[in-house]
Formats: C-alpha cells, sequence, structure tokens
C-alpha cells in the first residue's frame, strides 16, 4: 500500500498524525463522503418510498378517512379481486416456470452447446432488445401470428386442415397471454444466465470425467447443484416480471382481462372501484407479493456468489 | 471429449429464434399490405411523414437526456463512495436499487400522483414527476453497470496509485477513475435509452407526450403505420444494444437486462 | 470528445441542471393568466360577445383537448379550422382516453394548471350526472343555446353531435353479414364480434350493451327502470355471447380490423363510416345498422371547472356548436345536434347532407332521456364483470 506519509496534502483525511492504521487514512470515511451519496438517498426517500409508503398508509383508509381493514379484507373475500389476483399469480408461475425452463435450455445451446461463436452474440444483443419489446408492438404481433386471422392460424388451416380456434384455444386467455409474455421472458433468463454458466468451468467437467463419471453424474452431482440457486433466484426474478407487467396485458384487452396491474391502472385512470382506499389495497398486495419474491432471490444470489466469482 | 455441437443445442436454438422471429416476419408482412393487392414500404413512408411521430420521439429523446443525466448524477457518486469509503453501506444501496422491482411502474405511479398531486407538495403539473419516474425505473440497470465497472478496475488502487501522486479528488475522479468507467457508463447510458424510448405506463398514466403512448395512440388510430414503426423502433434498439457490445468488446461482460412490461 | 471534460462540466452543474431542466420544463406552460384590465365575466355562463371572448382567449393563448381522436367525427379537422381562424394552438392530451377517463384527468389536475389539464371534454351523456355531481364542470351558454335540443338546462353541458350503432364487418371474411343483434350468436360467428373499448371506460361499449339489450326487451321504455331492465338483458345477451365464444376480449381498433383479428366490430357509423374511408377498401367493410335496437348516442360538451384556458374553452364551444362547426361534424358522417334548425333554415348544403347515412336508419333510432344514460351506464358498469365473468 502508499506509504503513510506522502498522503499529508489529501484535505479529506481525518486528523491521524502518523499511525499506522490497517488502511492508509486518506482513505477513511468523513463526513464530505455524505455528500456523495446523499442526493441518492434523497432520491430514493420522495421518489420510491414515499410514494410507496403512501400506498402502505392509504390501503387502510376509508372513503370517510378512518383507519380500517376492509380495503384489504375485500382483497380476501370479494370475487373479482380474488380473481384478479389468482390469474395474475398464474401467469406469473406458468412464464416463470417456463421461462426458466426454456430460457435454461436455450442460454445452454448457445453457450456450452458448441455452436458457433456468433450466434452467442447474436443472441445476447437480441434478448437485449427482446426482453425490453412489450405492450402494443407485442400485443400486435402475437395477434398477427395466431390471432383469429394470424400468419400461422391460416398457414395450419391451409395446409394443415386444423383450426387451433377450434379446440377452444385463444390468445385472449391465461395460457394465450402466457405465451405472449415468453417473448420476453425468454431473454430475461438467457442474459442472466448466461454469466452463470460461464462460471462454470471446464477443469470441472474433466475432473468429473477423470473421475470415471459421464454427463449424467456431472450434472447430477456438479453443475446443477451449483447453478440451481442462479436458477431458482432468476425464475423468481421472472415470476415478478410477469406479475408487475402491464402494458403488454392491457394492450390485448384493456379492462376484459382481470389481472392486479390492469385493476390497479383502471383505478388510477378511472376510479372504476369507486373506492380509492382499495386501489391502494390492491397495490399493498402487489408490493407484499413482489417483496417476498425480490427477498427469496437476493438470498438466492448470495448463494450463488461463492462459486461464481 | 470431442466438443463439437451437439444436435440438441441446434434443435433448441432453431425452435427458439422460430418463436422470437415469426411473430416480427408476422408484424413485417402485415406492415408491408398498406396498399391493397400488392406489397409495399408505403406504411413506413407514411410513417416518417406524421408530424406527432417527429414530435413525440423528440420529447422521448429529452425525456431520456433528462433521465441520464438525473441517473447518472444520482448513481455515479453514490457507487463510488459506496465502494470506496462506506462498504457498510453497500447492502442499502443495493436494496434500493432492487425496490423498483418490488414496487412495478404501475403502482408507482399510483403512489407518485396520490402523493404530489395534491397540497403540500403539487408536483404533477411539471414534468419531474415523469423523470423522477423514469429514473427509478433505470436505476437498478444503471446501478448495476456502474458497480460492475467499478469492481472490474481496481478502484482502491487506482485511487491510491493517484492520491500518492498528488492527485486532488477532482482530479482522481474525472481523470483517472470515470475514463476506466467509460464502457461501464455507457452500457448503462444505452440501456437506460432503451427503456425511457420505449416506455409506456408511466408517461400515459402520467399524461406527457412521449413515444410509447404515442405508438399506442397511433396504433389505435391508425393501420399499418404503428406496427411498420414497432418494427422500425425494435431494429433501432438492436442497433444500440449491438453498438454497446462492440464498444465494450474485450472488458469484462456486464448483464444487460430487460426493463418494464 | 473529452470524457474527463464533460463530467468536469456536468458535476458542478448536475443537480442545477435537474432542477433547472424541470423548473425550465414546468414553466414552458401556457402564458400566464394576467387577467388584463376588463376579462368578461365567467360565473354568470351567459354568452360572451365574440370579440371579447377572441380577445381574452388570445390572451391565453392556446387551448388543451383530450380524448378526440382526428378521425372521430372529424375532428381533425375541426381542430385544424380553430387552429387557423383564430390563431391559437391546441394541446391535444390522450386521444384514446375513454368518457370516465377524461372526468378522471380533471379530477387529478385540479391543482395543477399544467399540460395535461384538459380545458374542454367530450362525453356520453351518461356521464354528464358524475361530471356534475363532483364539480368538475362550468357552465356556459354559447350564443346558439337555445336551439339546442338535449342540454342541461343551467347550461352546464349540451349535447354535440349524435350517430347510432352499427355492426362494422369485413367483406371478405364474413360470408353472410348479420342483420342484427340476435345474428351475433350464430355460431359462424364464434370469435368473430368485438366491441371498440372498455366498457368501464368508454361510453361506446356501455352503449352498445345497451343497445343490444332494447333489441332483446324489445324497447327502450319511459322510465328509468324500463331502461335498466333493457341494460340487464344487454348484459345477459354479453354473457351469452362470451360462452358461445362469439365474443373476442380485445379492443378493436383499425389495426385489428385491417388486419381481419375482429371481423366484426360494434361501433358509432361515423367511426364506421370514417374507418371505410381511411382504409379505402383494404380491405372492404360492410356498415349495417341492425334492424333492432337502433341506439342514437349523442355526446355532450363541457368545460372544465378547473380548465387553464376558460376562454379559449368557451371559444371553443362557440366555434362548434355554430353553424360553421356542426357543418364540420357533418361532414365526419355524424349528425350535428342542431340538425333539425340547421335543416329548417336551409343552411345544410345538400351534397354534404347526401354523405350521411340513410335516414331510414334513423327512422327507428332511439333517443335515451338522460337519467335512462345515467342509470345504465352505472348498472352497466357495476354489474359488467359480475355478469359476463361469474365474478
Amino acid at each position: 500500500m502508499a506509504p503513510e506519509s506522502s498522503i499529508r496534502n489529501d484535505s479529506l483525511s481525518t486528523t491521524q498524525g502518523d499511525a499506522q492504521p490497517a488502511r492508509p487514512p486518506g482513505l477513511r470515511p468523513g463526513w464530505k463522503d455524505w455528500i456523495g451519496v446523499v442526493p441518492f438517498f434523497a432520491f430514493a426517500v420522495f421518489f420510491l418510498f414515499l410514494p410507496s409508503m403512501s400506498i402502505v398508509y392509504r390501503s387502510f383508509e376509508s372513503p370517510q378517512h378512518t383507519f380500517t381493514l376492509d380495503n384489504v379484507i375485500a382483497i380476501f373475500t370479494e370475487r373479482s379481486l380474488i380473481n384478479a389476483y389468482t390469474a395474475s399469480l398464474k401467469i406469473s408461475l406458468i412464464t416463470a416456470a417456463g421461462g426458466a425452463v426454456f430460457g435454461f435450455l436455450l442460454a445452454y445451446a448457445v453457450i456450452m452447446g458448441g455452436l458457433p461463436r456468433a450466434i452467442r452474440t447474436f443472441l445476447t444483443t437480441f434478448s437485449g432488445v427482446a426482453s425490453n419489446f412489450a405492450g402494443v408492438p407485442l400485443a400486435f404481433a402475437f395477434i398477427a401470428t395466431i390471432g383469429n386471422a394470424g400468419l400461422i392460424t391460416r398457414w395450419l388451416e391451409s395446409v394443415l386442415g386444423f383450426d387451433i380456434h377450434q379446440t377452444g384455444f385463444t390468445i385472449y386467455s391465461i395460457w394465450g397471454l402466457s405465451i405472449v409474455y415468453m417473448y420476453f421472458q425468454f431473454p430475461l433468463m438467457v442474459l442472466i444466465m448466461a454469466p452463470a454458466l460461464d462460471g462454470l468451468r471446464r477443469e470441472w467437467r474433466e475432473a468429473c470425467e477423470n473421475l470415471g463419471g459421464n454427463s449424467y453424474h456431472y450434472w447430477r452431482f456438479i453443475a446443477l447443484p451449483i447453478l440451481l440457486p442462479s436458477l431458482l433466484g432468476t425464475a423468481i426474478l421472472l415470476f415478478g416480471n410477469a406479475f408487475g407487467a402491464y402494458a403488454t396485458a392491457y394492450a390485448f384487452s384493456g379492462s376484459f382481462i382481470n389481472l392486479v396491474t390492469i385493476l390497479i391502472g383502471a383505478q388510477i385512470q378511472g376510479d372504476v372501484l369507486y373506492n380509492p382506499g382499495l386501489g391502494n389495497a390492491l397495490a399493498l398486495g402487489m408490493i407484499v407479493i413482489m417483496s417476498l419474491s425480490m427477498a427469496g432471490y437476493s438470498w438466492l444470489q448470495q448463494r450463488t456468489a461463492r462459486w461464481v466469482r | 471429449m470431442k466438443r463439437g455441437a451437439s444436435i440438441w443445442a441446434w434443435v433448441i436454438l432453431i425452435i427458439g429464434l422460430l418463436y422470437f422471429f415469426i411473430p416480427l416476419i408476422a408484424t413485417f408482412e402485415f406492415s408491408l399490405r398498406a396498399i391493397k393487392g400488392r406489397y409495399s414500404f408505403e406504411a413506413y413512408r407514411l410513417a416518417f411523414m406524421d408530424p406527432a411521430f417527429v414530435r413525440n420521439f423528440g420529447y422521448s429523446l429529452m425525456w431520456c437526456v433528462l433521465t441520464i443525466i438525473g441517473s447518472l448524477a444520482l448513481v455515479v457518486p453514490a457507487a463510488y463512495w459506496v465502494h470506496l469509503r462506506m462498504p457498510r453501506l453497500r447492502p442499502v444501496v443495493e436494496f434500493v436499487t432492487l425496490m423498483p422491482f418490488v414496487v412495478p411502474a404501475v403502482v408507482l405511479t399510483f403512489g407518485l400522483i396520490r402523493l404530489y398531486g395534491a397540497p403540500p407538495i403539487v408536483l404533477i403539473g411539471s414534468p419531474i414527476l415523469l423523470i423522477a419516474g423514469y429514473v427509478v425505473l433505470s436505476l437498478p440497470y444503471m446501478y448495476r453497470a456502474v458497480d460492475t465497472g467499478l469492481r472490474a478496475i481496481d478502484v482502491r488502487t487506482l485511487t491510491e496509485a493517484a492520491l500518492s501522486l498528488g492527485a486532488g479528488w477532482g482530479t482522481i475522479l474525472f481523470r483517472v477513475i470515470f475514463p476506466n468507467l467509460r464502457v461501464a457508463l455507457l452500457s448503462g447510458v444505452f440501456l437506460t435509452f432503451a427503456i425511457v424510448m420505449g416506455e409506456f405506463t408511466f408517461a400515459s398514466l402520467l399524461s406527457w407526450p412521449a413515444f410509447g403512448p404515442y405508438m399506442e395512440e397511433i396504433g389505435a388510430m391508425r393501420a399499418y403505420t404503428p406496427q411498420a414503426l414497432a418494427l422500425v423502433s425494435f431494429g433501432l434498439t438492436w442497433g444500440s444494444i449491438g453498438l454497446i457490445q462492440w464498444l465494450g468488446r474485450g472488458v469484462p461482460s456486464q448483464g444487460q437486462v430487460g426493463g418494464a412490461h | 470528445m473529452s470524457i474527463d471534460k464533460r463530467f468536469n462540466r456536468r458535476d458542478f452543474l448536475k443537480m442545477g441542471a435537474i432542477t433547472g431542466a424541470g423548473a425550465l420544463l414546468a414553466a414552458c406552460g401556457p402564458a400566464a393568466t394576467q387577467a388584463p384590465a376588463a376579462m368578461p365575466d365567467l360565473t354568470s355562463g351567459n354568452s360572451i360577445p365574440l370579440d371579447q371572448l377572441l380577445e381574452a382567449a388570445k390572451a391565453e393563448g392556446g387551448l388543451t383537448t383530450i380524448a378526440l381522436p382526428h378521425d372521430w367525427a372529424n375532428y381533425g379537422e375541426i381542430i385544424e379550422t380553430y387552429k387557423s381562424k383564430y390563431g391559437l394552438t391546441v394541446n391535444e392530451l390522450n386521444p384514446d382516453a375513454g368518457s370516465a377517463d377524461e372526468l378522471e384527468a380533471i379530477r387529478a389536475n385540479k391543482d395543477s394548471k399544467g399540460p395535461q389539464a384538459p380545458d374542454v371534454i367530450d362525453v356520453g351523456v351518461g356521464h354528464t350526472e358524475t361530471a356534475m355531481a363532483d364539480g368538475l364542470i362550468a357552465k356556459y351558454k354559447v350564443a346558439d343555446w337555445d336551439t339546442i335540443p338535449m342540454k342541461d338546462p343551467d347550461g352546464y353541458w349540451w349535447a354535440e353531435y349524435y350517430g347510432v350503432l352499427a355492426f362494422e364487418v369485413i367483406k371478405p371474411d364474413i360470408a353472410d353479414t348479420p342483420q342484427d343483434w340476435e345474428d351475433l350468436l350464430k355460431p359462424e360467428y364464434k370469435g368473430k364480434v368485438a366491441m371498440a373499448g372498455d366498457v368501464l371506460k368508454s361510453n361506446q361499449s356501455v352503449q352498445t350493451v345497451l343497445a343490444s339489450g332494447i333489441s332483446r326487451v324489445g324497447t327502450l321504455g319511459d322510465t328509468t327502470d324500463s331502461a335498466v331492465e333493457a341494460a340487464k338483458a344487454g348484459l345477459e345477451f354479453w354473457a351469452e355471447m362470451n360462452s358461445a365464444g362469439n365474443f373476442i376480449p380485445v379492443i378493436a381498433d383499425q389495426g385489428k380490423i385491417a388486419q381481419g383479428e375482429t371481423p366484426i366490430v360494434m361501433e358509432w357509423d361515423y367511426l364506421a363510416l370514417a374507418n371505410r374511408d381511411a382504409l379505402a377498401g383494404n380491405p372492404e367493410l360492410d356498415i349495417v345498422v341492425p334492424a333492432s335496437g337502433v341506439l342514437a348516442g349523442p355526446y355532450a360538451g363541457g368545460i372544465s371547472a378547473y380548465a387553464p384556458h376558460p376562454y379559449a374553452a368557451r371559444l371553443w364551444w362557440e366555434f362548434v356548436m355554430s353553424d360553421e362547426g356542426q357543418l364540420l361534424y357533418l361532414k365526419g358522417y355524424a349528425h350535428p345536434i342542431r340538425y333539425t334548425d340547421m335543416a329548417a333554415r336551409g343552411v345544410i348544403p345538400a351534397e354534404m347532407a347526401a354523405k350521411l347515412p340513410p335516414a331510414e336508419n334513423y327512422a327507428k333510432a332511439v333517443f335515451p332521456t338522460i337519467e335512462q344514460l345515467t342509470a345504465t351506464k352505472t348498472y352497466i358498469t357495476e354489474n359488467w364483470r359480475k355478469v359476463v365473468y361469474g365474478e
């Protein structure tokens, strides 16, 4: 480390004389350091914490401005609200699971499947865009593909004589919407798992083989245990991502589809629930669910950090 | 062991590519049908001729610039100081950057409107709320980019070396640290750009002109041109991300992930 | 580009820049409404002489509108004419907004005079009760007040134009065009019928439900109770449409119609006709007014009680409700509300009158009363999810 005697003209050092601290005196935190972080925290307080707290606070407010648990209870008792949460949770679980599985396969194929290097770069950049592709353009793209007059629908009908809508399939359902959501779930999985897969060192595979193991052993005892926290953590991230999605669902069906985000958006725009406290309670419910998922994600991330340096 | 491409890798890749590109092709095919009976680029021509396109695109560009400035101003000093001098604050800062995932855009807008829509603090008439919303959205990605960049360069050694050579803090920050963060900062900037340009929720619910709501409005009012625009914007974003990759070659990979939906 | 130079400057200006830019943008609002010496009176609600109004409006500089798509009853041309005729700017907010959204926009911007506060609104008549009850609109009687057949007696709102609900059908995709509401339930239309708006927010969709109900019950009746009966029947009709799978829960728009996703859409006839013009045969549209359940839907105009530009707003209405403005509605295939009066005075050019949908369509048109419209709107929005989706 730099000799302490030469760090004398550093104006930010606290007066320590020539004592030998573990760290050079010039780098000890002083009050001036807080200048750097205060704007950040002030911003977070005003535009992140206070609005969120105001939501929490007002969920317990009745139209007469008294304290009430009615709004929160309504979430568990009113059918349309229960259905909204159920539908949102369903889509989130489906797309988290599906996104995690196929996204992982895709990432694995591109990174470790022996495909040309250029394909990996191609998929990574594409994933960067696709994970942001949402809302009206995405909705339309899928309507134009598997909607009533979609490209695939018509192709299947003319070439295979098979009308997918006769089987009752419609894109305007939980499953249909899930298929659309995958468009940004797969890329998200690919982007986040790529570094994790990079962290799987070749030596481990070789060591496994040297000891007489095959692919199954490698995966069962080495790769999957290492990747599992990352996989699960990312799956949770996907869950949260789908749960909070608004623009895409709205672009499809406006308020015809009953999801929590749509309900909240409708509440902002038109007081359709005739009760502002209820809107806040819905938002509170979302915050709770998302907090739990983020906590899970953080915990799993820390467990991964052991292996991926 | 022979490491040639396995057949399964190709199968998965092809399925993935089909899933991603068929909807894009369907949109493209539709956008070419503006003139009855034959394929043409009429929709594209009309899309660019619309004055509202230029106006809304311009607004979004302005929001982008303001957001990037705000985001950089908040994140870079905080990340640097936490990294260098207050590592104990790191978990707190990281928690803050995870908050935007916990509070989705819809919910945050709701809270912002209720809190700042009425006295004592009325912000609803000015774009401050919108920019604040965008900065919140971009916070996780900007922080992660800067943080990754700071980890990749040895900040401590650089700072100490500069200090030992007699540099003041100003010089250290602007002539030693920032140039080394160039790629990380660019990556954060481009990501913020991609997010703000396509953002819909905040702009729409707060009623500000921007490209996202514009896309939705013309989507509701016209046929063919909105689809053309959607593809153009997809291409432009892909281009900018490709640019990051190219600029960032040779630097340890930084995770770039998706935005609000 | 030298990175350190850029950040050097930025470092000191960054906080100032944000606040400065924010303040600058905040100040980029409309010109200050410092009242000049003798501003016309706003509280009485009486018509203000045009020259005084024009002067006051010019001092304000511009107008903020909301929910006026350009091809909705020719609003595009109406806005342009207003701009060029009076030399004012028009800030157009969210053309996609439904009637409920417009009222919410006024509520949300009560304390701000910024660019998101609308000055004038155009809502379904069923929404006027709420607007008045919540104190969202100001009263004003335009110069042509007496010849407006549908209005609030105190001057809080007035009808501007109307049309009837029609089926907009993509000709190449549908072999047999439906002629009436009950036809829509036929199995051949499975997955083919859509509404053009969100029932919870759009007046048009609420009226669609009501019209189907009127067709079922046979009549709207004269009382609010009979109207609510019709609304009930309408909700049941759509519940059947939903379970049969004929109803696609997507909001139809020009793009989806052009693409073929929504071959049958229920829209106001003037919108359908405007669509037909815009698409110009690509694809070909058939526009059919149903044989029964012909519902006329007037739209009401109002001035926001918190309007940042009160004079420009009043000028807007003087223009829109004048013969010139009403004829522009006619050009967009909508019936101006003062049609009878204007026809009696012979101010409607023959070719324009010819472009309107045929008069026979309107022979059976039902004009609900204000009370009926309000009651049915409340009933339908409150019970939509319960009846149609069983929640």
